[in-house]
């Protein structure tokens, strides 16, 4: 695992725009860009099938752990609403369709000795896919063999059968759908150029799976969040068109702990069994931060896995966390990295800002050092991320930050093997 | 099976291209209140309300327009006459979800949906 300098395309921009990614370019990461093709990380195909194997690993670890959550009752310890454990259970036997997820892990190559380590399992609403699926694709299919180290005799190659296997995934589950299948996300538009970002981010990304649905012959139709209606007499949700059409399958990129705080969470789950919610909502038991202390009780000293554990309040936390001197503080529930802190003995604490400070926190060992350094010289973080598409560990998107913690500002660096 | 053999987003890049021209339908119905701020849908259910010191109903539903349900958020571009074609069950409730990453958002303390 190597990170090798390049030289943009001309015109990488629009190049990338006509593939789909407005957002390359965020004014709040000036003068960095957001899909930065100045760099890429080069991998052994050795690597490569560490990462797939890790990836599939970790998912049967990770089935395993929801099943002892289930079995244990486990639920308050995740801060799960109490409300919504009969859908979970109901909803875990019945196995409805489920499409994706994204395994952030941090690694730092072969070289390095080491194994990959799980940071977290974005199971629920993980974004940065079409630049992983499509975009990097476009870019390596380009460069080809212009790429440092490949050669007549090694074109390179790149983790990425994303794109086939999400149409393969829907065509798989197209009978348990009611076409049209409704594909949401928030929408709005904002002044602010960050906030605006993560508009587009957010609706391009559902905007592309929907592209596959359809690519698979389903019947599509688009909705915001918020455009959604629910009508009590009728005891649906329903659309946005003049008719009011009933949602029966609807792939939402918005998150089910999100969904059940608000007006209508109550609805949504007294629905849940007539409906098709796409991810399904038991991924609640694996988007949630809890699930990596269950993993490392239940595998404790796996070789993938960071020691974690739940803070308790009002419990002597001594035992467990003496042996965590270093440590990462993530709340349960924290997106694009807000409220994370690291902390360190004899050094300053790093903190992030955000909504989650209230908790509850899982506390999770730092893992060993990923760093590499780009041409001026500077230290470069990557986390890689690896995506699940039904069972199956399917490809590679790597984002890279100028500090430990990987936020809303750290770039997309395309990857390819050889 | 690591590589996709053929990779292809033609709604993708339509619906990007789209974004980046700034062409979007809307059809939206909220209520609002005499300052054209967005209230909830039900102060509009009783057709006979008190109206302003200038003659403006307290609540009435506004029509089309651009901006979003959120409660508070001020309403533009839209009317107080249904655009033609569109009309809504007033029974329908909206902007029941996406309320906890609305409004206050914070760029930097990233609360995006996605993550």
């Amino acid at each position: 695992m190597q990170r090798v300098s390049l030289n943009p395309r001309p015109n990488w921009q629009s190049k990338v725009e006509q593939q789909g990614l407005t957002f390359h370019s965020p004014t709040a990461m000036a003068p960095h860009p957001y899909w930065d093709e100045s760099a890429a990380y080069h991998f052994t195909a050795a690597e490569i099938d560490t990462l797939e194997a890790a990836g599939n690993q970790l998912q049967t670890m990770c089935l395993a752990a929801a099943q002892h959550v289930i079995d244990r009752q486990r639920y308050a310890e995740l801060a799960i609403p109490p409300e919504a454990i009969p859908l979970i259970e109901w909803a875990w036997n019945q196995e409805p369709p489920a499409i994706y997820g994204r395994f952030d892990l941090s690694w730092a190559g072969a070289s390095s000795g080491k194994p990959p380590k799980l940071l977290e399992y974005n199971a629920d609403t993980p974004t940065a896919l079409l630049e992983a699926a499509v975009v990097q694709w476009a870019w390596m299919e380009e460069l080809g063999r212009s790429l440092p180290g490949t050669s007549l005799l090694h074109a390179p190659d790149q983790f990425n059968s994303i794109h086939d296997r999400l149409i393969a995934k829907w065509k798989d589950v197209a009978d348990y759908l009611t076409q049209p299948v409704y594909f949401a996300a928030l929408e709005w538009s904002d002044p602010d150029a960050q906030i605006a970002k993560e508009a587009a981010e957010d609706h391009l990304t559902v905007t592309y799976l929907r592209d596959t649905a359809q690519q698979a012959g389903l019947q599509t139709r688009h909705i915001a969040i918020q455009d959604i209606g629910w009508n009590p007499d009728r005891h649906c949700f329903v659309d946005a068109e003049i008719s009011e059409n009933q949602i029966h399958s609807l792939f939402k990129l918005y998150p089910w702990e999100a969904m059940l705080a608000e007006e209508f969470g109550p609805a949504a789950l007294a629905t849940c069994r007539n409906m098709t919610w796409i991810e399904p909502i038991w991924k609640l038991l694996l988007s949630n931060k809890g699930i990596l202390p269950i993993l490392w009780e239940l595998y404790p000293n796996h070789e993938l896995l960071l020691p974690a554990f739940l803070e308790r309040p009002g419990e002597d936390q001594s035992s467990s966390f003496q042996r965590l001197f270093s440590y990462v503080r993530k709340p349960l529930h924290s997106r694009e990295g807000a409220n994370i802190s690291i902390i360190r003995p004899n050094a300053q604490t790093i903190e992030t800002s955000g909504p989650y400070s209230a908790g509850p926190f899982i506390r999770q060992a730092i893992a060993p050092e990923a760093v590499f350094a780009d041409a001026a010289g500077n230290d470069r973080y990557p986390i890689l991320g690896l995506w699940m598409i039904d069972q199956d560990c399917s490809g590679l998107g790597i984002r890279e930050s100028a500090g430990p913690i990987t936020d809303n500002l750290s770039s997309f660096i395309p990857h390819y093997f050889c | 099976m690591k590589r996709s053999v053929h990779v292809s987003a033609p709604l993708l890049a339509a619906v990007a291209l789209a974004l980046n021209t700034g062409c979007r339908q809307t059809q939206m119905a909220r209520c609002v209140d005499d300052q054209n701020h967005v209230v909830p849908d039900s102060f509009c259910d009783n057709p006979h309300q008190t109206t302003n010191y200038s003659g403006v109903p307290m609540y009435r539903p506004y029509y089309g327009g651009i901006g979003n349900y959120y409660i508070g958020s001020t309403v533009s571009g839209g009317g107080f006459t249904p655009m033609s074609g569109a009309s809504y069950s007033t029974s329908t409730s909206r902007g029941g979800f996406g309320s906890s990453f609305g409004g206050g958002r914070g760029g930097s303390s990233g609360s995006g949906s996605g993550s």
